[in-house]
């Protein structure tokens, strides 16, 4: 707002002006100037006084808004309860699914040795150099095969079936994450809230901004390789690395 | 052959020690930081060290220091396995003289080819 615009002088108050300074009139030509600008005097106070209330008003609100206080004190709390369920879960799926995969590795050995077992009078059988005694035996070792073949593969199949079961996680997991998700833009946007409240906010310094590290350079996971140029997006990268500086 | 693989989540330490066991590796034990590890591997005689870098307490890549420092230790291989993908990182571990390095998410192929390299190397 330019502080001329709103000034308006009268032709009236101009030839007053003038008469005043020709008789030599100093006092009352500062008044009548006085008098012109008051206006603006008064659209400042107005603007002024505007600007007090909305700061009077929104530190009130900040310091009665409840939702804040609610964020602070039950939200992110269990937010984090609701992230460590996340982890337990997970374990939990993770430790079952290895349980039956590895309670399937000696079913599977079990199978293979006797596939050896039948392996060599097989060959001989096939090359038509069995004889009857041998073959006698191969019967009876296919039979044992067969046995513990059916037998074994329907284990494997209902095994199977508990590792499909135990990735029923993910759906309680996802759901979870998304509300906290959720939480974290809410906490985002009252952040951002507060520091525009105070003038602090600026988006060059948002964009510019990359998240600090721990102690000892530890960063975790990297979840946006591509738009970083400090990290290795997969082994390939770390071979060639590796292999560019002579290890 | 001795091996000790140090990880702070015990389904990785399954996950690997599954994978070794494939590999022929009969004899593993397990840790779950390098503050663990370090006496576990002052105390027996292990031949080789498979470890996380982010762990609580005593981090990866000062087990690794530690074991290069400690002369009866400093000729054990370390093979790392982290999701730690810096570059600085990996410069670092290998300049702290780690014999190889696996970033997370990896294959049993990758292990396989990486303990492959560094027996060769080894002789």
């Amino acid at each position: 707002m330019s502080k001329y615009t709103s000034i308006h002088v009268s032709l009236e108050q101009a030839k007053l002006l003038v008469k005043y300074l020709e008789a030599d009139q100093q006092n009352k030509a500062d008044e009548l100037i006085a008098e012109i600008q008051n206006p603006v005097q008064t659209a400042l106070f107005e603007e002024i006084g505007k600007l007090t209330r909305e700061l009077h008003n929104s530190l009130n609100n900040f310091h009665f808004d409840s939702r804040l206080n609610d964020l602070a004190t039950a939200d992110i709390p269990d937010a984090k309860e609701r992230l460590n369920f996340v982890i337990d879960r997970t374990e939990e799926a993770a430790n079952k699914t290895m349980d039956v995969v590895e309670s399937i590795f000696p079913v599977v050995s079990n199978i293979q040795q006797q596939i050896k077992n039948v392996n060599p009078l097989w060959h001989k059988l096939m090359h038509n150099d069995l004889d009857v005694t041998d073959f006698k035996v191969l019967c009876r070792d296919i039979d044992v095969l067969l046995t513990t073949t059916e037998k074994e593969t329907s284990k494997i199949h209902g095994l199977m079936t508990d590792v499909l079961m135990a990735q029923d996680f993910q759906d309680l997991t996802g759901q979870i994450i998304r509300k906290v998700i959720d939480l974290v833009c809410e906490v985002e946007d009252s952040l951002i809230n507060m520091l525009t409240a105070f003038g602090m906010a600026s988006k060059q310094e948002q964009s510019n901004y990359l998240p600090k590290l721990g102690e000892n350079l530890v960063e975790g996971p990297i979840v946006n390789p591509g738009n970083r140029k400090d990290v290795v997006s997969d082994q390939h990268d770390v071979d060639d690395l590796l292999s560019s500086l002579g290890f | 052959m001795k091996v000790l693989v140090v990880d702070d989540f015990s389904t990785m330490r399954r996950i690997i020690k599954n994978l070794l066991r494939d590999l022929g590796f009969t004899n593993i034990s397990e840790a779950d930081d390098g503050n663990t590890a370090l006496p576990m591997l002052k105390a027996g005689d292990f031949d080789f060290v498979v470890t996380d870098w982010n762990m609580p307490v005593m981090q990866g890549i000062d087990l690794l220091k530690a074991i290069r420092a400690d002369e009866k230790l400093s000729h054990i291989p370390v093979l790392m396995v982290t999701a730690e993908a810096k570059k600085d990182q990996i410069i670092m571990a290998a300049q702290a003289g780690v014999n190889g390095y696996i970033v997370k998410p990896f294959t049993a192929a990758t292990l396989s080819a990486k303990l492959d390299k560094i027996f060769q190397r080894l002789g």
